[in-house]
């Protein structure tokens, strides 16, 4: 590109003399826009998430405006993937403007109106969602995108990307950037590790926009905020794209442990580390991800396959330079592709064998934040049992790490001295719903719902509950269990000292009574959502 | 917790004065025995443990309450270095000591030390409780003026409530509408001549609510330090929930006539520890009932049954009602100190604990430094509030904490590190600080590493032994450090 505009001046210069100027900048040429009005439609979304503090109903409606990439899949095994659907094609976005959406309408530049689209599969974890629309004349002559690897700002020239600028539904044009660097991003939602192309300069991009390099595209926009656009790159959107047809699909490859670097000498020392074997010590095996299964707190990680860690945890990435190995699980290994793990065990040096594994977001204490799920709950004499969740904190709003209680904070620590039950099982050898179903939970009374029955209760909130009528409750289903064996005249919860109070009774002969009161005072659709 | 929300709102008042109706005795008398005090404090840096914050002026009042004796709140002379009482209406101030204080009930005795001072001076009576809405008058020495400020309320409430200068402590307060403002704290609260109480705090949430403390807290003071020294003021030891709920009342099978309030927890240690059993219903206390919110008779108001215990000493006997099992039972307690540590209580007038070694600053966990900013992370609070609720008699002596490190290439790699939860060092559990000292001290000498462990955090902090020992010198020079360690003996503090 360079070259070419050189040209462009040097000619410039032969015809007219010395009489212009330098022209203003070396800029790389702007792609094309109008085959963009073939591979990407905006996006209007109208998203309604349930109120986890009063979980029978939802909140106000919102929405969200984006874009959505025209795609097609290695195969058709979608489920619900009609045969008519032109040349497979879906659209590609994130999962965060589709959350909980009630409605979501893609809107061609060439039509006026707007076209119902439908959710086939969302990753919340990669933050990609896949869509499709039934009605065949939105795909008249669309056409996917291709997508390619991103290069390093060292590899192209300055100003070396692009991405849509829409200043209305009919004006869309081109905005140059720069790739400040290929970065690891923690999505805090899910707990979840993504490479993430940092840019500056695209700042009218949004959530689903193209980013484009050498007129190839290497990427799609997730956020756009004050610090600038991130986007997920090529390689990722490919593997979603492999997948996503597939029905065991569970989402990218993860590692499965966290780790530490050695602060100093000293503490290399005393774990019998050899100077010249830099590393980084496993200070926590998670239940799930890559290395889970082989790993042991206290490892000292040294190489992954063939790329050597570095004391600070980073590897020599083909492309990147110097990167933190996360990349590599986020790049260059792909699910199910077996791997070596060198590591130092109490002063030996072992090899271990095993397989790049998904990411899992269940077999978790708090569960992750999910969307397009109804809140569980469960109503007793007006008390409101529920699931401690992150949907749950969340409820405190942005400052929640700061504002929701402590004592519900401290169950995120997975510390075990904090832990109210013990580890039920070890969840190694379970899939994913029979771990999800051993995994032992905080229940929680968030409120009383007052009725005649609960007078003298109703200032207790957020109690972590024990036990109920002598039963230890570890599942939100454990109450409805529970309530349905009294052992005597009363039912009796118990909860976690520190709570407002102790204990409480219910008489068991009055309920039913007070529970249908209370639905009907109160308009609860349903006394409980399992 | 619930006390550190609280004290969001509640002010201690350095200076205030509710004045009384029509005046009784003399009231020229009662103002030239009210004075104004000036305490030059300084407190420590609970960031830097070594260091004291600069120094800083409070002003407060107090009134003579004995032929030489000074009453005023305890939180107008903490802290300590200098202080001055001024008599009304006279310039120079006169130089005093404190004899006694009670931080638990935020009361203190000063004396002057030239007898001068007391000529022509007559010490206010101490009255009694008032009654509801009877008008009280307030003297003293707010901001905004020199000299004696008077002004004039009614009782609005009589009740518990959380006395902010320790913190923790909850006794019986009185409230009123009467102004009250910065600088008012010590002064007393008058009615037909007598003192009923001393001007200590008010809530800037809500307008024209100021408290003092009644005379039967002042008397327990006064009596208390007979003997010459201070042992506090007695508490149960119960955690107790309410029996409002009738279903909850009948599932005790409480008799139809009997009122109580449930007990959930009895402290380790406390005067209950022993005598009254988890499960049991309070139904009486010095054969006053107590009702299902836990209150008793108290003149003509109701306050929470803790005023029996309230108003003895530390051995007194105290004569309890419980139903347990279906059937009452009378039992005998024989009253001690709170069941807490020191360390739950707001600390005044000594130097916190710390202990230096390899550029890592030890101390002892407590309330000062939980409540200083940025320290109330979840694994803290665990500490300090949770854990002996949650899993009784597991708490140390002390939690020991890494509040910073003091850079140095002995602890490179460590030197952002901050409030990092120690239990062992070298696998062996570390109690309290002097442990702590012990143990490094009794180290051999040809140790390598020295290793503290946590159940916190998964990595382990480890250090060179040898360099430590050959830093330590350097260490506390480079950083203008006097002393490696202030340690106290815990024996002795928790006799006190």
């Amino acid at each position: 590109m360079i070259k070419k505009n050189l040209s462009f001046y040097l000619l410039s210069l032969s015809l007219f003399g010395v009489t212009f100027v330098f022209p203003p900048v070396l800029a790389a040429d702007s792609p094309e826009l109008e085959p963009w009005f073939k591979k990407a439609v905006l996006i209007k979304s109208y998203q309604q998430s349930y109120d986890w503090l009063t979980p029978w109903e939802k909140l106000e409606i919102r929405t969200q405006t984006g874009m959505a990439l025209v795609v097609s899949l290695n195969s058709t095994k979608i489920k619900n993937a009609e045969a008519d659907l032109k040349q497979n094609l879906f659209l590609l976005t994130t999962a965060e403007i589709v959350a909980d959406a009630t409605l979501i309408e893609a809107t061609r530049k060439d039509m006026r109106h707007p076209f119902q689209a439908e959710l086939v599969l969302m990753d919340y974890a990669a933050n990609l969602a896949l869509l499709k629309i039934e009605n065949s004349k939105f795909w008249d002559k669309l056409i996917p995108v291709e997508w390619s690897p991103a290069k390093s700002t060292a590899k192209t020239a300055e100003n070396d990307i692009y991405s849509l600028k829409i200043k209305s539904a009919q004006e869309w044009e081109m905005e140059s950037g720069t790739i400040k660097q290929m970065a690891i991003g923690h999505r805090e939602v899910s707990d979840s590790w993504l490479p993430l192309l940092k840019l500056s300069g695209v700042t009218k991009s949004g959530q689903g926009f193209p980013i484009l390099q050498d007129n190839e595209t290497v990427g799609i926009v997730l956020e756009n905020s004050a610090g600038g656009a991130k986007a997920l790159p090529a390689s990722k959107v490919l593997e979603f794209l492999e997948h996503a047809s597939n029905d065991s699909y569970r989402s990218l490859s993860h590692r499965g442990f966290n780790w530490r670097r050695l602060p100093q000498r000293s503490a290399a020392d005393f774990y019998k580390i050899p100077e010249e074997k830099p590393g980084v010590w496993i200070s926590r095996v998670l239940p799930f991800g890559t290395g889970s299964d082989v790993l042991e707190r206290g490892d000292y990680l040294t190489k992954i396959g063939k790329w050597k860690i570095t004391h600070d945890g980073k590897i020599k990435h083909p492309e990147w330079g110097l990167s933190l190995f996360d990349l590599l699980f986020l790049d260059q290994l792909k699910v199910g592709d077996p791997l070596e793990l060198e590591v130092i065990r109490k002063g030996k040096l072992i090899l271990l064998e095993t397989k790049v594994a998904a990411y899992e977001e269940y077999g978790r204490t708090v569960p992750l934040k999910k969307v397009g799920f109804a809140p569980k709950y469960v109503i007793q004499g007006g008390f409101l049992f529920q699931e401690l969740s992150m949907n749950y904190l969340a409820m405190w709003g942005a400052s929640w790490h700061s504002r929701a209680p402590t004592r519900l904070r401290l169950f995120l620590s997975q510390n075990e001295t904090v832990m109210i039950h013990e580890k039920k099982t070890n969840y190694d050898n379970l899939t994913g719903s029979k771990a999800e179903e051993f995994t032992p939970r905080v229940v929680l009374v968030t409120q009383v719902i007052p009725d005649q029955i609960n007078i003298g209760y109703q200032k207790l909130t957020n109690a972590v509950v024990l036990k109920i009528n002598g039963l230890q409750i570890q599942r939100l289903k454990d109450v409805s269990d529970a309530f349905s064996k009294p052992d005597s005249e009363f039912h009796l919860i118990e909860f976690l000292p520190g709570s407002n109070r102790l204990s409480v009774v219910l008489p068991v002969d009055q309920i039913k009574q007070s529970n249908r009161r209370i639905q009907n005072n109160f308009r609860i659709p349903k006394l409980q959502s399992l | 917790m619930l006390h550190f929300k609280f004290k969001s709102f509640i002010w201690l008042i350095c200076i205030w004065t509710v004045v009384q109706s029509p005046a009784f005795a003399s009231q020229d008398k009662i103002e030239q025995s009210v004075f104004r005090i000036t305490n030059y404090q300084q407190s420590p840096d609970w960031k830097s443990p070594w260091k004291m914050k600069p120094t800083s002026r409070g002003l407060g009042s107090g009134f003579l309450i004995q032929e030489n004796l000074i009453l005023t709140n305890a939180h107008v002379v903490s802290d300590s270095r200098m202080l001055l009482v001024n008599k009304i209406s006279f310039p120079e101030p006169f130089l005093a000591d404190v004899v006694a204080i009670a931080h638990d009930s935020d009361l203190a005795l000063l004396k002057v030390r030239d007898a001068k001072f007391y000529h022509n001076l007559t010490p206010l009576e101490l009255g009694g409780i008032p009654e509801l809405r009877s008008r009280v008058r307030a003297y003293g020495y707010p901001m905004g003026g020199q000299e004696l400020s008077r002004t004039e309320g009614v009782v609005s409430r009589i009740e518990f409530g959380t006395y902010v200068h320790p913190g923790i402590d909850s006794h019986l307060l009185i409230q009123t509408d009467s102004a009250i403002n910065p600088g008012n704290s010590g002064g007393p609260v008058t009615q037909s001549g007598k003192a009923i109480g001393v001007a200590f705090q008010s809530n800037l949430r809500l307008n024209d609510v100021g408290y003092f403390i009644p005379v039967p807290l002042i008397t327990r003071f006064l009596s208390d330090i007979e003997d010459g020294k201070y042992d506090g003021v007695p508490e149960i030891g119960v955690e107790t929930s309410s029996l409002i709920n009738k279903h909850y009342r009948r599932y005790l099978g409480l008799p139809e006539k009997t009122s109580g309030i449930l007990v959930d927890r009895v402290a380790p240690h406390s005067s209950a520890d022993g005598v009254i059993l988890s499960g049991d219903v309070l139904t009486k206390i010095e054969d006053l009932p107590i009702d299902s919110a836990g209150m008793v008779n108290y003149g003509e108001q109701k306050v929470t049954f803790y005023i029996e215990a309230e108003n003895r000493q530390i051995g007194d006997l105290l004569k309890i009602q419980v139903w347990r099992q279906g059937k009452f039972k009378n039992l005998t307690l024989t009253l001690k100190a709170p069941p807490f540590g020191a360390e739950m209580r707001n600390s005044y007038d000594e130097l916190p604990e710390y202990l230096i070694f390899g550029g890592l600053v030890f101390i002892a966990l407590n309330r000062n430094y939980i409540h200083s900013p940025g320290n109330i992370t979840p694994s803290l609070a665990y500490e300090h509030w949770y854990r002996e609720l949650e899993r009784p008699r597991t708490r140390l002596d002390q939690a020991i904490i890494i509040s910073r490190v003091l850079p140095s290439s002995v602890n490179s790699g460590y030197s952002s590190l901050q409030n990092f939860i120690v239990t062992t060092l070298n696998g062996k559990s570390i109690n309290t600080l002097n442990d702590l000292d012990k143990m490094l001290k009794e180290m051999p000498k040809d140790t390598r590493h020295v290793v503290f462990g946590s159940e916190w955090q998964k990595m382990p902090l480890v250090l060179d032994f040898k360099k430590c020992l050959e830093q330590q010198k350097t260490i506390l020079e480079r950083y203008g450090i006097l002393h490696a360690s202030n340690l106290y003996d815990q024996q002795s503090r928790k006799s006190q």
